[in-house]
């Protein structure tokens, strides 16, 4: 005849050990899937760094030059090519623009003068 | 209750026996109360135990506390290669560290189970750089362990594990990767077979690289330095030339942007470098420069106040002096002033404008402009100048139109930089100055000298020795120098040095460009001439024009009063300066 509170207390082993194994087991499914997660983060950034190579190799000034020269219309730009906004000639008022004046008076008499200090930027100017 | 001898139900067995009497210092009474003691205190002992375990697990199961550390143990190295990468002021790599992996056979595995000859032409299939039959010797022959190549690419180890012949295999290795190849070899350097930096950056940086993740960023910008190199290729070619230099800095703060020596070599094969092509010459380089230096010698009359812009010489008749004869290039056989001594470069005014301020105040003058001494600098390979010791007349006379004095072409950019930018002098670097913090710099001349001296510089592009320049727009102001080259003791006639040192844009310096062809020959297109004005000035024109919209300068018009008045050389006396300014 076993008494109720040894079989609570081999139930409570037997419970105890069936959960001791269930999460050894889990921690070394877990421990296994962070290595293989480290080794793909490593993986992974290994190629980065050949890739990162591979990109600085295929952008060598020399080689753009050469496919530039073969494929592109372009070449370095000329300082004829580069103009300034505030060197351009003034539009004159024209009809139309007489008319705009006339539906908008207090934006038109100030375009001219601003213009010239808007634009000072280069125009075609390209990296 | 009554006494247990009187009670007659009594068990019997619980009657103590007449001949053991129940006594409380028996020694069964006492070894049996020892033992409970021991008892309890085991029992107490245990219990603390298992409330230890207890908490702990409580703790373990409630409080995770565990599961940090296991990760922690098992993330990802950090270390993950032995050397920092090296870009440029964009960002750009320019040296990396890759795994390589090298292959390795066991020849006596693959004799046992496969046919050498059939694995040797798999082998060569896919390593077309071996040869087959030297494959199948090394896998023939009596080891267990040979080479077979060292350093694949990442394409090659993986078409060898594809061929799955059992006995080939890695050994994981690092390789250091330059993938601009030559662009800038000089300045990046090389590392040798252990890993170790044996030139360039690779060396000066050698610890910085080793115990760092982060890359070293360089002042370099890749882009400049492709033109430049471009630039001075072209002028090689042209000009039939032994080699060439040149060099890009900001003039604000001494960052080096470009550095050009030529012939170079690849930092991916140091093997095939020899001592011509890794030899710096910018930095570990000294030369005589020529009329570059009358920059200097003028920049110290004006600085001395020996001669103010109004002064004039004679410069009619060549200088005799000990043997020697000093005479003009471009003689203009009159008196010059100022200005048109520079802007013609005539040695005979040089000479005795030197003379005027006297050989202590020119060597004080080159010292503060740091052209006497070593300069600091990152790369390992800086030369020490060659100065006159001891420093006679006759030296100052030389010196004045940059003869019998050797620099680097790195110290003579660093003291242009000083005459041009408002006379501030800035340390050469090749790291790149971090936005914000605020560049070092000491005073050497008055930004009014400096201010005089743009305006010359302008003059000799415009109107002088630097016409073929042409970069309109830009306004490059600058200076050519035609050196000859000591050879066995003697100056030579053929054996020139042309160099143009120029900045732009003149009215407030932002870059100077200094370009040096060693050796040119004059051929159609320069008339024959083979100087700085006809060599290296075209070449900086070409530079500057490839670089300004790079760097977004915008070109002005050069005839526009402003700029022109901005530019005008002003050869009033200090008193008529006074006169006008009222």
């Amino acid at each position: 005849m076993i008494r109720p509170s040894t079989l609570f207390w081999g139930l409570l082993v037997a419970a105890s050990g069936y959960a001791m194994f269930q999460v050894k087991y889990e921690v070394a499914q877990l421990e296994d899937e962070l290595g293989r997660v480290n080794r793909q983060i490593g993986n992974g950034r290994e190629a980065i760094r050949v890739l990162n190579a591979e990109w600085s190799y295929l952008n060598q000034p020399s080689r753009l030059d050469q496919l530039a020269k073969r494929y592109l219309n372009l070449g370095p730009i000329q300082t004829s090519q580069i103009g300034r906004l505030d060197t351009l000639p003034r539009r004159t008022p024209t009809p139309p623009a007489a008319a705009v004046a006339a539906a908008a008076p207090s934006l038109t008499p100030s375009l001219p003068a601003t213009a010239p200090q808007l634009s000072s930027n280069a125009i075609g100017a390209r990296q | 209750m009554k006494p247990r001898e009187d009670n007659p139900c009594r068990p019997r067995h619980f009657k103590p026996g007449p001949c053991a009497p129940a006594a409380l210092d028996s020694p069964a009474q006492q070894s049996l109360e020892t033992s409970q003691t021991r008892l309890v205190i085991t029992g107490a002992l245990f219990a603390l135990a298992f409330l230890v375990i207890g908490l702990r697990l409580v703790e373990v199961a409630g409080f995770k506390a565990g599961e940090s550390r296991l990760a922690r143990n098992h993330g990802v190295e950090k270390a993950e290669v032995s050397r920092a990468d090296i870009i440029d002021r964009n960002g750009v790599l320019l040296a990396t560290t890759l795994a390589a992996p090298s292959l390795y056979a066991n020849p006596k595995q693959i004799q046992q189970n496969q046919d050498p000859r059939r694995v040797a032409q798999k082998i060569a299939s896919v390593l077309p750089d071996l040869n087959e039959s030297e494959i199948y010797a090394k896998l023939t022959s009596d080891k267990s362990f040979v080479w077979l190549k060292r350093h694949l690419t990442p394409s090659e180890e993986f078409a060898v594990n594809r061929l799955g012949i059992p006995g080939l295999m890695f050994q994981s290795e690092e390789r250091r990767v330059y993938p601009k190849g030559s662009l800038a070899a000089h300045v990046v350097g090389f590392v040798g077979i252990d890993d170790k930096g044996l030139a360039g950056i690779e060396r000066g940086f050698d610890e910085v690289l080793h115990d760092r993740r982060e890359p070293v960023e360089l002042s370099l910008d890749l882009r400049l330095q492709y033109i430049l190199r471009d630039e001075i290729l072209r002028q090689i070619a042209d000009f039939r030339a032994e080699g060439g230099m040149g060099l890009i800095m900001d003039v604000n703060t001494g960052e080096v942007l470009a550095l050009v020596s030529l012939p170079d070599f690849d930092p991916n094969n140091p093997g095939t470098a020899n001592e011509k092509t890794i030899f710096d010459r910018v930095t570990l380089g000294t030369y005589e420069m020529g009329s570059t230096f009358k920059i200097f010698n003028t920049a110290m009359a004006l600085e001395t106040h020996t001669a103010t812009l109004a002064s004039s010489y004679d410069a009619t008749n060549p200088i005799h002096i000990a043997g020697f004869t000093i005479h003009d290039d471009h003689p203009q056989r009159r008196w010059l002033t100022v200005p048109e001594i520079f802007q013609y470069s005539s040695n005979i005014g040089s000479v005795k404008m030197a003379l005027d301020a006297g050989t202590e105040r020119q060597r004080d003058f080159l010292g503060r402009l740091g052209l006497l001494k070593t300069p600091a600098f990152e790369l390992p390979e800086v030369a020490a100048p060659l100065v006159p010791a001891p420093w006679h007349t006759i030296n100052t006379m030389t010196v004045a139109f940059g003869h019998g004095i050797s620099v680097s072409p790195l110290q003579m950019a660093s003291a242009v930089s000083a005459v041009v930018n408002g006379g501030v002098m800035h340390r050469p670097t090749i790291i790149k100055h971090q936005a914000g913090s605020p560049v070092a710099g000491q005073q050497v001349l008055s930004p009014r000298t400096s201010e005089d001296m743009r305006r010359l510089l302008r003059l000799v592009v415009e109107r002088g020795t630097g016409k073929q320049v042409n970069a309109p727009g830009y306004l490059v102001g600058g200076k050519t120098g035609t050196a000859e080259k000591v050879a066995a003791g003697r100056y030579e006639r053929k054996g020139l040095l042309s160099s143009f040192v120029g900045a732009f844009p003149i009215t407030d310096p932002r870059f100077l460009v200094m370009i040096s062809i060693d050796e040119p020959h004059g051929n159609k297109q320069s008339f024959g001439f083979a100087t700085g004005g006809w060599t290296a000035a075209p070449a900086v024109g070409r530079v500057v024009q490839r670089m300004a919209p790079l760097m977004g300068i915008q070109p002005v018009d050069e005839d526009s009063p402003e700029i022109r008045r901005s530019l005008m050389v002003d050869s009033l006396t200090p008193q008529g300066r006074a006169l006008a300014a009222n």
